[in-house]
């Protein structure tokens, strides 16, 4: 990945293969409703990728410096494996744990690169995956831990 | 007759080419004293619309009346006093009982104008011109209509109350219930508030008459379960209680607890007179917690064969395994189920559907169902090593005491949660001679219990930790114990305006060894007993998202209680079956129902 052009490519497949992610275990899972969350969980990966081709075309992406809150829910939870007998809290868990691995990726391809505008790219990215793991952690700080 | 006599008349006529000696406007802006009784000024904000001020008034000079824009709302009917200054004879009896003090006198007295309908007005909302007037008549400070503190129920001093499981609370006196009756200003607004919409001011009104069997009929027209509602409901309506704007609000649950503690079990029959025919249709419920009786009392009075499925060996649901008897006796609890099922109600006790009977022979058999199968699955922690065998449930801990079985936590419990599972299984915990320290994420004005229940376990002795997220749980070295991390927390504000969130603070970790951990963060349903019903009925994060009178995707079936709504409490699992009832009646009478 040598130009923005390749690396926003990169970013667009990869919220493709979430995308593709959430559609398949939706397939999986054998509660109708939660195949119904998945589906919304797989919507919203779509609209990520929406905003990386707009961003592609020009748009502005999230500046490295806006600093997106970070609540950790996920840093202390168990890893979940995505199994047919997933119910809403592990899946809540996985999407959480796959934004947040996706902001490690790029926060590590930023602090390996020296080009400044790549760097910059990267964090922007990583900054993106950050406000999508935060909507993940708001959900489950809000339905999970109602009562704690 | 003389000359002068003659001419004196046109002498008058001088007066004509003269400066006139009356004055149009006598008293020019002359102002009232400081606190003089003039116009009316409303602090349209500030006031609720409790419509005081019209009932005290002897000249009828106000009206409560819409006011566009101002929608009603929990704790506000929208409504606002409207003067008719026709009538009005300024004796501020309405400023003196104003429960919000919003209403005031300004010291303006002048209004003149040809229009004599003119003198009506909505104070606070109509642009008067002494509007911005700060002076005028106020109540003073020390001077009530109203009496503002609540008369307080007696109840077990905590030490007695750690002795055993006998209820903490004792109920009124007579005289005491009188009192407490004598404070309400029959405003109603709790009405709305109160999800089962009970007619509080009318038997508020009965219990100041002391009529308890008027009493127990206005319970009953909307809640069969006003023994147990009157101990343990999440009283809502005395958040909204106008009573509570400048005091204490009216204790409208121990109200409601006076009239059932009256009237014995054996007078209900005879009191209520639930008599009808039956219709030939057959409903099953699955649950016997307080939705699915519910549902069973009003179809059974519309002459419904009705059939209650319950798992468990005895009814109440949670009410009878998740609240300990120090707050809801059992034989209260049963005096309310009695009742229902003294009408022919038929309870299937220790009879799970999906395992000892299947839900296609309750869909084949019935004409209609209601599930109200409540919350009975613990939320997972789902953190590193919860899985230790000194880890279980808040329920397990409350199951097990309501079965008569000891809960074995040991010496010292540290319960995990800030919901009223976590505060029984905290209070029970120390009941059974523990030191219980209770570790809650969020902030303690956050916990979700009812706020009579974190004073009571913080007097019984349960240390409250607030801000405090457990990230671990790992073996200790006594095998019969176990160590929990946890870290602290710092609270950052929401984004969108929500209540604040915990962050965990990696540099404030804590290692403590129990010997049990009671993991109380809430609790899920089990629908698996549906079958492929479940894909036609519409769910979001585990619970079921019901259309019009709790109806579902299948139009027989019907659903309620903790499983359907958001508060997960008692009242509104009454309503919710009330609800359900009015529904399924609809949906098999030609009233209809799709």
């Amino acid at each position: 990945m040598n130009t923005v052009e390749e690396i926003l490519d990169f970013a667009i497949e990869r919220e493709q293969q979430a995308a593709d992610f959430y559609t398949d275990l939706a397939q999986k899972v054998n509660k109708p409703w939660l195949k119904e969350m998945l589906e919304g969980f797989s919507r919203e990966e779509m609209r990520h990728k929406g905003k990386l081709k707009s961003v592609k075309k020009g748009e502005k992406l999230l500046s490295a410096e806006q600093k997106i809150q970070n609540l950790k829910v996920s840093d202390y939870l168990v890893a979940v494996e995505p199994t047919e007998n997933l119910d809403f809290q592990d899946a809540l868990i996985v999407a959480m744990q796959r934004e947040k691995a996706a902001y490690r990726l790029y926060t590590d391809l930023a602090n390996n690169i020296d080009d400044p505008e790549m760097k910059e790219l990267f964090l922007g990215l990583a900054q993106e995956e950050a406000k999508h793991k935060l909507y993940f952690e708001v959900q489950y700080d809000d339905q999970i831990l109602k009562h704690n | 007759m003389s000359l002068k006599d003659l001419i004196s008349p046109f002498y008058v006529w001088q007066r004509a080419f003269q400066k006139p000696y009356t004055q149009k406007r006598p008293i020019e802006e002359r102002p009232g004293a400081p606190r003089y009784r003039g116009f009316h000024i409303n602090l349209t904000e500030e006031c609720v619309g409790c419509g005081s001020c019209e009932a005290i008034c002897q000249n009828h000079a106000i009206d409560m009346v819409k006011v566009e824009g101002l929608e009603p709302r929990n704790g506000d009917s929208g409504l606002r006093p409207k003067f008719d200054y026709g009538r009005c004879c300024w004796c501020a009896l309405c400023v003196d009982i104003c429960t919000a003090r919003s209403l005031r006198l300004s010291n303006h007295y002048a209004w003149v104008t040809e229009d004599p309908d003119a003198f009506h007005f909505i104070a606070g909302t109509d642009a008067m011109p002494w509007n911005q007037n700060s002076l005028g008549y106020r109540r003073d400070d020390d001077y009530h209509l109203l009496t503002h503190d609540r008369i307080e129920m007696d109840a077990l001093s905590p030490e007695e109350s750690l002795k055993g499981f006998d209820e903490v609370m004792k109920g009124y006196t007579e005289e005491q219930a009188l009192l407490e009756a004598d404070r309400c200003v029959e405003c109603g607004i709790c009405v709305a508030t109160c999800p089962a919409h009970m007619s509080v001011p009318d038997y508020i009104k009965a219990v100041r008459n002391k009529d308890w069997e008027g009493g127990l009929k206005l319970l009953y027209e909307t809640n069969p379960f006003s023994t147990t509602c009157g101990r343990i409901c999440t009283h809502r309506c005395e958040t909204d209680c106008v009573l509570g704007l400048q005091g204490t609000p009216i204790a409208i649950r121990w109200l409601k607890r006076a009239i059932a503690d009256r009237v014995p079990a054996e007078r209900y029959a005879e009191i209520l007179n639930d008599t009808f025919t039956e219709n030939g249709k057959k409903v099953a419920i699955v649950g016997a917690g307080p939705g699915g009786m519910s549902a069973a009392y009003y179809l059974r009075k519309q002459g419904y064969g009705v059939t209650v499925f319950e798992a468990q060996a005895h009814g109440g649901g949670m009410l009878r395994y998740g609240v300990p008897s120090y707050r809801l006796p059992e034989n209260q609890l049963d005096k309310d189920i009695d009742y229902i099922r003294s009408l022919g109600v038929d309870v299937r006790f220790n009879t799970r559907v999906g395992q000892d009977v299947p839900f296609s022979e309750l869909m084949d058999n019935h004409d209609a169902i209601f599930i109200a199968t409540g919350l009975s699955s613990p939320m997972k922690l789902r953190i590193d090593g919860e899985e230790h065998p000194r880890v279980v449930s808040g329920l397990k801990i409350l199951d097990d005491v309501a079965k008569g079985q000891d809960p074995g936590v040991g010496k010292r419990v540290a319960v995990i949660g800030g919901g009223n599972v976590a505060m029984d299984a905290a209070r029970v915990s120390r009941r059974v001679g523990a030191d219980v320290t209770v570790l809650y994420r969020r902030r303690i004005e956050d916990m979700p219990a009812d706020p009579e229940e974190i004073h009571e376990s913080k007097a019984e002795g349960c240390h409250l930790v607030p801000q405090a997220i457990p990230v671990k749980i790992k073996d200790a070295d006594d095998p019969n114990q176990v160590v929990i991390v946890w870290g602290e927390a710092e609270m950052v504000s929401d984004a969108k305006g929500g209540r604040p969130r915990p962050v965990l603070q990696e540099d404030r970790m804590h290692e403590e060894t129990y010997d049990t951990i009671v993991s109380a963060i809430g609790q899920g349903g089990d629908y698996d007993f549906m079958g492929e019903c479940l894909g036609s009925i519409e769910q979001k994060w585990g619970k079921f998202i019901p259309g019009a009178y709790q109806q579902t995707g299948v139009s027989k079936i019907f659903v309620g209680g903790d499983i359907a709504n958001s508060t997960a409490d008692a009242i509104s699992a009454v309503e919710d079956g009330h609800h359900a009832a009015r529904g399924i009646h609809r949906f098999l009478s030609e009233e209809g129902l799709q």
